[in-house]
């Protein structure tokens, strides 16, 4: 029987269950000392003065480190970040010194016992204020950073600009045939809040730096940390014990560093766990975000332009956020036919906590800000709402926003699967509540990356599993990848034992993050097998007396092709190796085929076209209690193109999962500031994650069968769950209250004040002419597109 | 001197250093999960003389005498599952796995109180424990299943009376504290 579509139970469920599984905050080393950080109280000063003498001289404090103590500067596109504060304080928060002693208490009492004396600076806490005229720049020093990625365009408050341009825009919207709609959209910070801190144990083995730590991506973590301590990147091993939760804000290395410098100095190992209180005013939140969006759309509902401009928050520093710039091209350019367009996606420095990923990054607020506008297109050109997003959606042989081409038709088959899905009778509200339906469409981009996988088959006839893969609930490592190694060796997957990821052991990954694990780890891992099977086959071909090319690997048996009766197992075989070729392993890997774009059309971008396309359907209905403004939602229905559903039932947990959690960023879960630059919300009681009273049980269909370069036909299922939740819950609640609505999440407090009437924002930071807002001069992006005319596709 | 899952143990830490704590730092029972330290996510639940209680708020002080029962003592190693965690193990409701250990007490504790919950109660009730990563339907699936296993093992006299028995879980253990227990509030 094929393990392949069944619905297979999670290995590490029994010890989750009964209290046995011993996350990394869970572990603890013989001597360890633990450690503290003591963190700047402003938004934004110059340092005067830090004197850590009174500290360094306390009960228990084996170790004390500063900004000395790790000079050097980390990030991804641009090295901005300082592990400790390097003179100028650039959020509240921001690490100062950092204390390693006997207990918590003692650790927490020296850091509280560090001098610090600072004179405040203007902050500029809004990206209003940052990018005001003469607004004050964060990094007056930003032209002389290290710059890790070649092609982003950057200056002042700008860490990061990425354009794309195709067509002739201008051209276009100056049709005498179009309408012309324009949109302002604002999304808040949403705080990853994985119930599992950041948590580190650091120690030194053979002079070798040893991390221990609550991470999504062993290798970040490694490269990392290797470069603050100026170490070689061998010599930093990771290792991963489950992870309680990431959800994106385990994607880089973090904490690992600090307590790397501890244990170096204190030559102990050194525990770091941050509070609940850092891990709700300190998340590597999802940026706050202000969009702008203009379309030139004819009356049968053609999408002649469109020009859009994304500001995303990315705090005090860069981070994962010039990367994240390129998704815009792809949520917001890669749902619907656009005959030409130009797009600027920019991360944008401020005085506050730095962001960056959290699941369907940048594509949560693009795909609510772009089905809102949708909406209101279909509104001015006075078409069924349904009706135009089946004519306008993506077809095969359509391009994206940089011109790489679509292949099938997927979202509008899923479109018409979600209507069968909606049966006909709405759900009724309560007397007096205002109801409101929609149903939007989202697309996420899988950046598959490379990975590598080991197979080693065992003398028992099981297989043990090495890769970087990390589980942190999402059941890629523990569930997918297990059942994809057991289909192809033909044994159960219980019989593959799945090593927890360790650098010295696996290969190279890029991380579990963005839905890449199952395909990429999986493909990698299917890859080692098929190296494993072609010794197997030889070993088997010896014992069988036959040749290796007709030796058949399937369920629980070896046989000769024709003879089913001529046959052993896999036991037999590796046991027989042992004595004659030497134990059988396999080793695989895989990257991506590099999908090709329009030459020219994209400019920053680290890929300017991603590999697999992901489509969901979301469909809402919802009541709206006008008295006090609280939105209840009544049915939710989520059609998901997955390729091919490995487990489905593991599928349909992530999406359920992935649905709460975007009702939490539509509805409720508020991150603001207080006038010091201070995160206000510091635990679960002013931060509202949806609880099981909030929620709905969601309606799904897995749609199987899209095209995809995964094995087997796999797609990533657990990111893209929460892409489309805010846009249906937006459009949903304009439809019940008749109100333009631009701004997320939808408070009761806020939803009062729509019903109020309230008037439609407007950013003025982004100017209404696009070419305006670009830091590049626009000619140049223009004639790099060949416009006119643009080049066709290679 | 505190009693904690059968067995005495004395502990060497300050009165008000919270349950949680101690149990994880000093006993080395790390199923106990501290998570938010304010009594808002439930995945530091043990049972405190029978009653579910968020350890992150108790001073280790005041339980001196009495009996602390943690997940690793619910179902002990080698026994089988309890039917909240056999319900949430075939439901294939784990993922991350942080808040479930308390999830498991929660439920427990509630399914003792009352037998044959609605959907809208275990909601209701769970209004105490904090998942991240499941959207709580299979949680809830999994205590009403739970609680229709539960009815089963009694067997028809108490379903015809109706009457909540406390017999419900099947470790001796679970006998062996029948105070009535309520949900945590």
């Amino acid at each position: 029987m094929s393990t392949i579509g069944s619905d297979l139970p999670r290995r590490d469920a029994e010890d989750k269950l009964r209290g046995r599984t011993r996350f990394a905050v869970d572990r603890q080393r013989h001597g360890t000392l633990h450690a503290a950080i003591r963190r700047a109280d402003r938004a934004a000063a110059r340092i005067v003065r830090i004197d850590v003498t009174a500290a360094r001289s306390m009960a228990g404090v084996h170790a004390v480190v500063s900004a000395a103590d790790a000079p050097g500067r980390y990030g991804i596109g641009v090295a901005d970040h300082p592990l400790f504060a390097d003179g100028v304080i650039r959020y509240h928060g921001e690490p100062l010194v950092a204390v390693a002693a006997e207990t918590l208490a003692q650790a927490e009492a020296a850091a509280a016992a560090v001098v610090v004396q600072t004179e405040p600076l203007p902050a500029n806490l809004t990206m209003d204020q940052s990018l005001a005229e003469g607004a004050r720049e964060i990094h007056p020093d930003w032209a002389r950073y290290e710059e890790l990625v070649e092609g982003g365009t950057r200056a002042g408050n700008i860490a990061w600009e990425a354009t794309v341009v195709r067509g002739d825009t201008a051209a276009a919207f100056a049709r005498d045939d179009v309408v012309v709609v324009e949109n302002c959209f604002r999304a808040g910070r949403q705080n990853q809040a994985p119930l599992e801190p950041r948590a580190c144990t650091a120690w030194l083995e053979h002079d070798r730096l040893v991390l221990e730590s609550s991470t999504q991506n062993p290798w970040a973590v490694r490269n990392g940390t290797a470069r603050l301590l100026g170490m070689r990147p061998s010599d930093v091993r990771v290792i991963v014990p489950p992870v309680g939760g990431g959800f994106g804000m385990k994607f880089e290395v973090s904490i690992e560093p600090i307590a790397a410098v501890l244990a170096r100095t204190a030559d102990r190992p050194v525990k770091l766990v941050l509070s609940r209180p850092e891990e709700m005013r300190l998340a590597l939140f999802r940026e706050n975000a202000d969009i702008w969006l203009r379309s030139a759309v004819t009356r049968d509902g053609e999408i002649v332009a469109r020009e859009a401009v994304v500001l995303m928050d990315c705090g005090a520093y860069g981070g994962e956020q010039p990367f994240l710039t390129t998704m815009t091209a792809h949520t917001l350019g890669g749902n619907y036919r656009l005959g030409a367009v130009r797009m600027i996606s920019r991360a944008v420095y401020t005085n506050t906590a730095p962001t960056g990923a959290f699941r369907a990054c940048n594509g949560t607020y693009n795909t609510f800000a772009l089905e809102r506008h949708t909406d209101d297109v279909c509104t001015a050109i006075g078409m069924d709402r349904e009706e135009f997003r089946r004519r306008a959606v993506l077809r095969d042989g359509d391009i994206g926003a940089t011109g790489q081409v679509f292949e099938g038709d997927v979202l509008g088959p899923m479109l018409d699967r979600m209507r069968e899905l909606r049966g006909i009778e709405p759900r009724r509200p309560r007397p007096g509540e205002l109801y409101g339906r929609a149903t939007v469409v989202g697309t996420w981009f899988i950046f598959v990356g490379p990975a590598a996988a080991t197979v080693n088959v065992n003398p028992d006839g099981t297989a043990t599993l090495v890769t970087a893969g990390v589980e942190i609930g999402s059941g890629s490592t523990m569930q997918a990848i297990p059942q994809l190694v057991a289909e192809s060796l033909g044994i159960h997957p219980r019989d593959v034992v799945v090593r927890e990821a360790d650098t010295d052991a696996a290969g190279f990954d890029l991380g579990v993050g963005g839905g890449r694990t199952t395909v990429s780890l999986g493909a990698a891992s299917i890859a080692a097998c098929d190296d494993a099977k072609a010794k197997i086959a030889k070993v088997a071909a010896d014992l069988l007396e036959a040749a290796p090319e007709d030796i058949v690997i399937g369920p629980g048996a070896i046989s000769v092709a024709g003879v089913p009766s001529r046959s052993i197992t896999l036991a037999q075989v590796a046991a027989h190796a042992q004595t004659t070729t030497g134990p059988i392993s396999g080793s695989g890997s895989f990257t991506g085929r590099g999908t090709p774009s329009m030459p020219g059309c994209a400019a920053g971008h680290m890929i300017d076209a991603i590999d697999i396309p992901v489509f969901a359907v979301h469909d809402c209905e919802l009541a709206v209690d006008p008295d006090t403004g609280q939105v209840r939602v009544l049915a939710y229905r989520v059609v998901q193109d997955v390729g091919r559903a490995i487990n489905p039932r593991a599928i349909r947990g992530q999406i359920q999962g992935g649905v709460v959690q975007g009702l939490g960023y539509a509805l409720h879960e508020t991150v603001t500031f207080d006038e010091a630059g201070q995160v206000a919300q510091s635990g679960f009681e002013t931060y509202r994650v949806p609880l099981a009273g909030d929620t709905v049980p969601v309606d799904i269909a897995l749609f199987e069968g899209a095209p995809s370069l995964g094995p087997l036909g796999v797609k990533g299922a657990g990111e893209i769950p929460i892409l489309n939740v805010a846009a249906a819950v937006a459009c949903a609640v304009a439809e019940a209250t008749g109100r333009q609505v631009d701004q997320i999440p939808l408070t009761p407090p806020w939803v009062l004040t729509l019903l109020d009437g309230t008037d439609q924002l407007r950013h003025r930071h982004i100017t209404r002419d696009w070419r305006a807002n670009v830091l590049t001069p626009p000619e140049l992006l223009e004639a790099a597109a060949g416009i006119r005319p643009c080049p066709i596709p290679r | 001197m505190l009693t904690v899952n059968g067995a005495a143990r004395l502990v060497d830490a300050p009165p008000m250093t919270s349950l949680a704590s101690v149990l994880r730092e000093n006993l080395a029972l790390t199923g106990t999960k501290l998570v938010c330290g304010e009594g808002f996510c439930g995945a530091c639940l043990v049972e405190l003389d029978g009653e579910a209680v968020p350890a992150c708020l108790v001073p280790v002080g005041l339980v001196e005498g009495h009996d602390v029962r943690t997940i690793e003592a619910v179902t002990p190693r080698g026994e089988p599952l309890g039917a909240v965690q056999r319900a949430l193990k075939d439901s294939d409701a784990v993922q991350c796995g942080m808040c479930f250990p308390g999830m498991t007490i929660s439920l427990t504790a509630m399914l003792r109180a009352n037998p044959d919950p609605t959907a809208d109660d275990v909601r209701d009730h769970l209004s105490g424990n904090i998942c991240r990563c499941t959207g709580y339907a299979r949680i809830v699936e999994s205590a009403l299943a739970a609680a229709a296993a539960l009815r089963e093992i009694r067997g028809p006299r108490d379903r015809a009376n109706g009457a909540p028995r406390d017999q419900a879980s099947r470790t001796p253990r679970d006998r062996a504290s029948r105070a009535p227990r309520g949900p945590v509030s």
